[in-house]
């Protein structure tokens, strides 16, 4: 059977209308209705380069322009963060160095890796380098560690500080080699315990598979590498050491890349091994196509793919080039309402535009957060298996998953959990600080606030059915009763889970 | 979002594929995409437990007619003076007991000498081959969620995953399963005093299908598990206090509600024992392990009694473990493992193997040789219990097995 675009759209018009009717195409094609108004193209470029606009952050933006807000936003070292900093001190063990970590912690701990994952939530939500934050997210799943996981909880909190964060804006290729002499990486992928006599395969294999040039390499290529990667192990101490005695000597033959590797100390030849991986025209590709899924589209315009790994190539891997061609392309301007957020998404933007700060003085609030995150399948770094969290809106669209939205939505607006973090002393008038006459206008002032833009009448009117009003319904004495509602309520809306 | 009928022919997945290709660009709705109600499914409850980690089956069904195994193993074998039950060649690990009566009166039984093509060693990539089930094919779904598109059936609740908030990968794919933690906890906030849920579809209903599918099948579940909750529920018998018992619990509870249940998932972890697997008995962790497993099995076999007859659970894992113990009491992944079924129709009290045995000739790098597909197990359950023809639309090329082990319906 075929199906047509134009089948698929007038089936659905016919049900936007209430009746299975024939409907003309034609209308179908505008009935886009999960915004009320056009794409604001500030908004847009902050729904995907932050996590989440506040009002703070869309002023500022549109004061300085799309370009210098990127700009700006690409040297976080000129950005004032100490409030985040501040917090971060209260997770001490987050990013500690392996010998901090054993010193403070029982063998095995999990608290590292907790204290991790709240670090992450807390510099998603408040960190004022959010451009910054979102990339080192993106590598992070990208060279991803699991944690927990066994092995790294001493060593974790470091990779993450050493190789992700040091290099978030830098080459790929330094963010490579110092990811193949982390001791959390050798643990992880099992290249620890890779000997002259048995070489493991395990990092070879996904160092070429999700790391660089995806699925182009055979078995032998596979065998050679795992060769030459031989000798790049952990110390007794739990640190990096290259251990020559370990080392498989004999020429090596490996996606173009040859190498005699006679010598016993083969960690130079590895090293060279690694920059090849990462200037290969495959990763260059691999890389602008996932930074497109992350940024643009579940599936992303060839034509943008194929420049952007052409700025990396000619950059020598350098990140930040790539990053500005991409959200000053046209194909980024032309995405808007093409990817949705994920549970970690979700949460953290309805924190930030709710407005709700850190707990006073603890992190019992930022520990509920990852609670949540965790029963939603999204706490930072828990997703099992080497190749990272998926970053198709296919993959998260799970009922339940919807469920918990909503109920999250409701329990941050009415304060009913978490309890421990700041809010406004009074959440509706910090979202509307001069009431409008109806409720039809509350719901257009919140909707303006929380997502951007007002909502369609259709949706608008649906919002205020928990309240049994009508848009044209004036605001009365209960309004401050139905406003966790309402406000949860345009949180669930289809617009607010568009990234 | 009401029902009604739209386009029957259109599949979801056509649906969401189109709508991936720009969630703003077209306006899709989901509501359409379901297929007008079918005939309704007449084969058995097929409930598939995953047993993560690497489950030694050689711990579980023990071969304690062969002398390689103590050999092998003689810190952590199962003495032949322990096991509770088998026929001289395999015997049951003794925290099996629980489930010693079904097997006695023929509900029980294990395959031997399973494993999957293509073995791996890697949990992630073993797991993944697992719940795909199609090697050498552009099939990624999972195997349950092609069983379940197949069977055509649109109840709610027809496909559960039960444990976690995000489906199983083995429902990975078009059909419309829905994951929860348990029928308890699936719930709208708020919606006793508000109605939330109408608000949420009134403005789901016109939205991109990737958005408005999860809705849908969210309001649909909730108002089938509603339905559920109302109706009040007394399990008929008292499961363990385990997330199991509670996962298998809920599965009982929503096939006597007859919700139209065709399959259900579950996960039961932590059977990754490189250190501690241990001797057979009382506080080791494989002894512990499968008594939790055997109560949680015994108490949904009593829990639905009659109702036993049209369910079929089945047990998988990624690998086995190898055959020779390590230093720390345990055993390193390995393959050749045993799947434990359960049912009304499963023709119980015996170990179905094409044994290959585990003299070190025998071995294959260390592991018991894997004789058996497990896909092919699964197959002759989908042929004889659940109604299938061919099982290519399931598992592509695989042929059943022949162990008659189930009797056809």
């Amino acid at each position: 059977m075929t199906t047509t675009r134009r089948t698929l759209l007038a089936g659905s018009a016919a049900i936007v209308a209430g009746s299975i009717i024939e409907a003309p195409a034609v209308a179908a094609a505008k009935a886009v209705p999960t915004t009320g108004d056009p794409i604001d193209p500030i908004a847009h470029l902050l729904r995907r380069a932050t996590f989440g606009a506040t009002p703070q952050s869309l002023a500022e933006a549109r004061k300085l322009g799309a370009a210098k807000w990127l700009d700006r936003q690409l040297q976080p070292a000129t950005i004032d963060d100490a409030a985040c900093d501040r917090l971060l001190r209260r997770l001490p063990q987050a990013h500690a160095a392996p010998a901090a970590v054993r010193a403070a912690l029982p063998k095995h701990s999990y608290d590292g890796f907790r204290q991790l994952g709240q670090a992450i939530i807390a510099r998603a939500a408040w960190s004022e380098r959010q451009l910054f934050e979102t990339v080192a997210g993106f590598w992070a799943n990208h060279l991803h560690i699991a944690a927990p996981s066994s092995g790294v909880w001493d060593t974790r909190g470091d990779f993450d500080a050493q190789v992700i964060r040091k290099h978030t804006f830098g080459r790929f290729a330094d963010m490579l080699k110092d990811a193949a002499r982390h001791p959390a990486m050798l643990t992880y992928l099992d290249q620890r315990s890779s000997t002259k006599a048995h070489p493991n395969e395990n990092y070879a294999r996904e160092l070429m598979e999700l790391h660089t040039v995806g699925l182009v390499y055979d078995e032998s290529d596979v065998q050679d590498a795992a060769r030459l990667l031989t000798g790049m192990t952990v110390s007794k101490a739990g640190n990096y050491v290259y251990d020559a005695s370990k080392h498989a000597t004999g020429p090596v033959d490996i996606l173009g890349f040859r190498h005699a590797n006679p010598a016993a100390d083969g960690e130079t030849a590895a090293l060279a091994f690694l920059d090849h991986l990462a200037r290969h025209p495959r990763t260059a590709e691999l890389l602008a196509r996932k930074l497109c899924v992350r940024f643009v589209a579940d599936v992303p315009p060839a034509a943008l793919v194929t420049r952007l790994a052409k700025i990396y190539l000619d950059n020598g891997t350098a990140i930040v080039p790539v990053l500005r061609a991409l959200f000053t392309s046209p194909e980024f301007a032309a995405s808007a309402g093409q990817k949705v957020r994920t549970p970690f998404e979700d949460l953290v933007a309805a924190v930030r535009v709710l407005g709700l700060q850190p707990d006073k003085d603890a992190t019992l609030g930022l520990s509920a957060l990852h609670d949540i995150l965790v029963a939603a399948g999204n706490a930072p770094l828990r997703w099992a298996p080497p190749n990272g969290f998926p970053d198709v809106a296919a993959a998260w669209a799970s009922p339940s998953a919807f469920l918990m939205r909503c109920n999250l939505h409701l329990n941050l607006a009415a304060g009913w959990y978490p309890k421990q973090l700041t809010r406004p002393a009074d959440l509706l008038t910090s979202l509307v600080p001069a009431m409008p006459a109806t409720y039809g206008g509350l719901v257009d002032a919140l909707a303006t606030r929380l997502v951007g833009t007002r909502l369609p009448a259709a949706h608008t009117a649906a919002v205020l059915s928990v309240a049994g009003k009508l848009p044209t319904s004036a605001v009365d004495k209960n309004v401050a009763g139905h406003a966790p509602y309402l406000i949860a309520l345009v949180l669930d809306s289809p617009s607010f889970q568009l990234r | 979002m009401k029902t009604e009928p739209c386009c029957p022919e259109l599949s979801r997945r056509t649906v969401l594929g189109a709508a991936l290709t720009g969630l703003a660009g077209a306006a899709l709705s989901t509501r359409m995409a379901f297929a007008a109600e079918g005939p309704a499914y007449t084969g058995d409850t097929l409930v598939v437990i995953s047993l993560r980690g690497g489950f030694d089956g050689l711990s579980a069904i023990a071969p304690i007619g062969d002398a390689a195994y103590y050999q092998a193993r003689p810190a952590i074998g199962v003495p032949k003076n322990l096991v509770i039950g088998g026929d001289g060649t395999f015997g049951l690990h003794p925290a099996l007991a629980p489930v010693l009566p079904l097997w006695t009166s023929g509900k029980l039984a294990a395959v031997h000498a399973v494993g999957q093509p293509n073995p791996t060693r890697s949990h992630f990539a073993a797991m993944e081959a697992m719940e795909n089930a199609a090697p050498g094919t552009s099939l990624r779904s999972g195997w349950l969620d092609r069983m379940l598109g197949l069977t055509g059936a649109t109840a709610p609740l027809a496909g559960v995953s039960l444990g976690h908030a995000m489906p199983a990968r083995l429902m990975l794919g078009g059909a419309d399963d829905v994951a929860m933690t348990g029928i308890d906890d699936f719930t709208l906030a708020g919606d006793g005093k508000r109605p939330i849920a109408a608000a949420l579809r009134a403005m789901y209903a016109d939205a991109p299908a990737t958005l408005s599918a999860p809705a849908r099948s969210a309001d649909r579940a909730l108002t089938a598990t509603n339905k559920i909750k109302a109706s009040g529920y007394a399990a008929a018998a008292e499961y363990p206090g385990t997330e199991l018992g509670a996962a298998l619990r809920d599965v009982a509870r929503l096939i006597k509600s007859k919700a139209g249940l065709v399959t259900a998932a579950v996960d039961c972890g932590d059977w990754d024992m490189h250190e501690g697997l241990g001797t057979a008995v009382k506080g080791q962790r494989m002894f512990d392990n499968l008594t939790d497993l055997a109560q949680a099995l015994a108490a949904f076999a009593t829990d639905l009694g009659d109702g036993l007859a049209t369910v079929t659970v089945l047990t998988i894992s990624e690998f086995g473990r190898r055959v020779q113990e390590n230093a720390s009491r345990g055993a390193d992944h390995g393959h050749g493992n045993a799947m434990l079924l359960l049912g009304g129709g499963i023709r119980g009290g015996k170990v179905y193997a094409n044994w290959p045995g585990l003299s070190p000739g025998a071995l294959v790098a260390g592991d018991l040789a894997a004789t058996t597909d497990y896909r092919s197990v699964i197959g002759e359950i989908l042929q004889k219990r659940c109604g299938f023809g061919a099982l290519d639309g399931v598992f592509p090329g695989v042929r059943p097995s022949t162990f008659g082990l189930a009797a056809a319906r």
